[in-house]
Parts: C-alpha cells; structure tokens; sequence
C-alpha cells in the first residue's frame, strides 16, 4: 500500500508542476457531460498520459485529460473523462484520481454521470441526486491491506453522500424551476446494457438508477473523508416491460441536453462549499 | 487443484509434528470472539506464520494463531484470526484453515463471525445461528479444476448447516435461559460497511444478518463432507430508516459482550459430538 502513497505523490506533483493552486474540490465529469469543461476559466489542460500511474481514458464521448482552473471564482480540478471497470482498469486504478485530488487539497468531491432510469416517474433528460447507492460491481477499491494513512479499514457508509449538499442542490433546482430527483442508484460492471430480468431484479432491490460507475469513485472519496455530492443524468428510461434498444449516439445526446441543469446544481453546490470558509 | 491438495499436506505435516492428536472439531473464531480459548486445556499453540502456505493476517481483531488442546476433554483445534477477501485473499485462500481441519481429521467445524442484524427483532449482543447463508462475495472457493479427493465438483447446498448440531445449540440456549435466534447470513465482500440501500437490498432478499467472512469457509467445509455449525453474534444493528455510524472498535466491543453465550453453545455443541 506504499506503493499506492507514492503513486498518489507522483501524481499530484506532475500536477502541481503545472499548476500551483490548491483545489476546492474535484470534479468528475461523465459520459456526455464535459461541456462544464469549457466554462473552467484560465484554464490549465493536462493529458493523462502526462500524470504518472493515470490510466487512458478509452471510453465513448470521454477525453481524457484534467483541466485546472476556476469555475465562479472557485479553484477546482476537473476530470474531463473517466475510467470504468469495463475497459479492464481495476478499481485500485479507477479511483486513483480521487486520491490525487484529495493530496491536491480538495474538501469535496462533484461526480456526474450518465444513468439509465428505472424508477417509473423519471424521465430521459430528468437529474438524480445520488441520496445512496449500491455496489454490485462485484469488487471494491479497497480490497487489500489498508493503509492507515489514507482512511480507515472500515469505512462507515450511513450516508456516502453529503446530505447537506443533497439538500443544497434541491433548493437550488426548486428555485430555478426544474425536477431535480432523490434516489438511490446501483453501479453494476458492464459493459453489456442490463436485460429486462437484470431492471427487474435492480428495480426489486431498491433501486432507482443504474449505471456503470461513481460508485468506486465514491467508496474512495469516503474512504479518505471528502464530502462527496453526486449526480445521475438519466439518458434513457429501462423499464423492462417497455424495453426499447439503447442507442449510445441517443443516450449522449440527452445527457448534453441535460447540462443546463447540471451546471446550475454543480454551480451551486460548489459556490456552497466555496461559502463554508 | 494437484497443487492445493499437496499445499494442504505439508501444513497438515507443520501442524501435526507440534501437536499428534486427531482433533473430532475445528472452530473459527470471529471478530472480538477469541476468549472461547480460555476454555481450552492448551497442548499447542501454532503461529500461523509457522504454518507452511498460510497468507499473513492483517485483520483488525485477528491474531493468526493456531490453538490445539481439548475442549472439555474433547480434541479440538481453533483458529484464532482468519482470513477475509477484502484483505486481498482470494475465496480459496480464505479457507485454506478448513482444508487443513479437515486433512487434520476434524469432522465437524464450528464458525463464528460478528455481523450487522437487518432484522429488526435482533439486538446488539444477541446471537444468531446461522440458519442458511447467501454467496453475495462474486467468488468462490470452488473454482477451478475440482479435485475429486477433496470433493465434489457441484456440492449439494440444500442445508450447509447441519440440523442437528442447530437443534443441540438451540437447546443449550433454551436451558441456559438466553435468547438465540436463528436466521439467514449474508456475506459481501466489503471492507466498507453496507449503505442504507444496501441494507434494505439485504434485507429484501432474506437476509437477516450481514458480514464479510464465513461464507467461502462453510463452502469448503461442505465440498469437504464436514457437518457445520455457524454462529453470528450481532454487534450493530443496521435499521436503514434510522442508521447510525458504525466503527470497527464498536464491533469488536459488542462481539465480546456475547462472548459467554457463545462460549456455552460451542462447548456443549462440541462434547456432544
């Protein structure tokens, strides 16, 4: 596990080499959702391939690089372009940047992705809130011996999102006017789309949404104590007794259709976090 | 599988030069749950370090020490400390100790492990007998080639737990005047606690309790033809409408509130058999 400290080390100082600043927070932007990229002002454009021990990002309308900057005034890394089991990567490898954002200096973790919607009341182009979630990728990031400078053996996970900015991005969506959801969503490993038995089963379990990420991302971010505030774009619906194929080129579509919605919630919540001294 | 079979041969040989007997019951000790070797007369003590092709153990509350003597006049060997998938060992490596009980000549395996009660009649310090258990870990210790000495390749799983060591546990806790529930088990892998909607997911699908061991151990035990008696002590309830925190020096602190029931039913389950 020493290994993982000076892979984080390695990584933050190829970053901080280019850009001095300490973040905020840290942003995840997913599939479809890196317009917010284009609004970090004075921006500092890092490729992975240049930060040691980051994966390559392979995945469908994912760049792949890390952009330093300020949104609202806000210093912040963002990640345009993540990484996912189903590209092979382990979840040790896939969460490394939380990591690095956390040696960076950041307090809160932003996740956004794509989902499909399996609670009948949402609606392709609707946002969730992430209130909770549950892993069923079959593996966990820390899995392996604990390195007890980093966090806990056992984290707690009675509420691996920050309620208070759950409750923040609510009012926020009320006062701009538009459905903002609370659900819980379930990460499974891809990258095959779930059959009309699996929505079942997902739905039986407890939940709302379904996607192929954020959950590791999210078990690293509590592991190493950041707040963490999350958001689903639901990008298709997957009711399994009205079942239609998904069509990526579709599900990208809505998901930038969604990004004014998403940008006034990561917006707020981060002028939030900005506001708390 | 050729490989296994001759790993567990040369720790049984480890095992065997210290302490000759031919132990009738192998016990796992959970969490916080090592005091039952108080109770045994101690003819050996095996580190496991000393134990060829045992994994190191870095589990909070595990020790690695192999405990052989007799309970109540009744040979015995109990692990104290075991071994968990989410230290990185692989579901076949996590039960190598059983292999070895059993090549040892143990018939029987008694396992205990601290768990979170989703069952909301369960209390903090209550002990349940594992009734049925539910594989949600994504692996298991079967896989591979099967080695037909050891087992069979598709073993039966239609009671892992053997009934009437259940019924002899559920007396001793009717005449001892305690309560000891009976229900189903649910290992994940972790190490993270589950989520409230993990919870519920656990308690929608049968689960009345939940933990991170025990399952791949009772696995093994069954390929091997062992009778098994299984015994979670409760050390957090996990009500998701009303969850709190949970820390892993609170477990360990619940799990030795039971220790004295637990230590009773293992004891009279044992000179039993």
């Amino acid at each position: 596990m020493l290994e993982l400290h000076d892979q984080i080390e390695a990584a933050a100082d190829a970053i901080r080499e280019e850009w001095d600043e300490t973040p905020r927070a840290g942003i995840i932007l997913g599939t479809g959702l890196g317009g917010l990229a284009e609004q970090i002002e004075s921006p500092t454009v890092i490729d992975y391939e240049q930060i040691p021990h980051f994966p390559t990002s392979t995945a469908v309308s994912h760049r792949g690089q890390l952009v330093c900057g300020r949104l609202e005034g806000v210093p912040i890394v963002a990640m345009e372009g993540r990484f996912h089991q189903y590209e092979g990567y382990s979840l040790k490898k896939i969460t490394l940047p939380v990591r690095v954002m956390k040696a960076l200096g950041a307090e809160t973790l932003l996740v956004t992705h794509a989902v499909g919607g399996m609670n009948p009341q949402y609606q392709p182009g609707d946002v969730m809130i992430i209130d909770d979630q549950i892993n069923l990728m079959g593996d966990n990031p820390l899995v392996g011996i604990n390195d007890d400078q980093l966090g806990p053996r056992f984290p707690d996970m009675s509420a691996p999102y920050t309620p208070e900015l759950c409750e923040v991005a609510q009012e926020i969506a009320r006062r701009e006017n538009f459905v903002a959801h609370r659900g819980v969503m379930v990460a499974v490993t891809g990258p095959n789309l779930e059959t009309r038995a699996e929505y079942r089963f997902l739905r039986m379990i407890g939940t709302d949404v379904v996607g192929m990420s954020t959950v590791p991302e999210v078990i690293v971010a509590v592991h190493c104590g950041l707040r963490v505030f999350g958001l689903s774009v639901v990008t298709d619906m997957c009711l399994p007794d009205s079942l239609k194929p998904a069509v990526v080129e579709e599900i990208v579509a809505v998901a930038n259709s969604a990004e004014p919605k998403l940008r006034a919630l990561v917006l707020g919540v981060l002028s939030h976090e900005a506001s708390r001294g | 599988m050729l490989q296994l079979a001759s790993q567990i041969d040369v720790a049984a040989t480890a095992v065997r030069e210290r302490w000759p007997t031919v132990p009738r019951a192998a016990i796992i000790l959970g969490s916080g749950l090592g005091g039952l070797t108080e109770e045994i007369s101690v003819e050996a003590t095996i580190e496991y370090s000393d134990i060829p092709h045992f994994p190191h153990v870095s589990a909070l509350g595990h020790r690695g020490l192999l405990v052989c003597g007799t309970l109540d006049g009744v040979p015995v060997i109990a692990f104290q400390g075991r071994f968990h998938l989410y230290e990185g060992h692989d579901a076949q490596r996590a039960s190598l100790p059983v292999r070895l009980a059993h090549r040892l000549g143990a018939e029987a395996l008694v396992v205990s492990n601290a768990a979170g009660g989703v069952n909301p009649r369960f209390q903090v310090g209550d002990v349940m007998l594992i009734e049925d258990q539910i594989n949600l870990m994504f692996d298991n210790p079967l896989i591979g080639i099967n080695d037909e000495e050891l087992g069979p390749r598709f073993p039966d799983m239609s009671a892992p737990y053997d009934r009437e060591l259940m019924q002899t546990a559920a007396e001793i806790a009717r005449r001892e005047n305690f309560v000891l529930h009976q229900g189903v088990y649910v290992a994940m892998l972790g190490p993270t606690y589950e989520t409230r909607a993990e919870y519920r997911m656990v308690k929608q699908l049968g689960g009345d309790a939940v933990g991170m061991s025990t399952v791949p151990e009772v696995l093994v035990a069954r390929h091997e033809g062992m009778r098994v008696l299984g015994l979670s002590t409760i050390t957090n309830v996990c009500s998701p409408d009303a969850l709190g925190e949970t820390s892993g020096d609170e477990v360990i602190a619940a799990a030795g509130t039971a220790d004295g029931k637990l230590t009773t039913i293992v004891r009279g389950v044992v000179t039993g058999l």
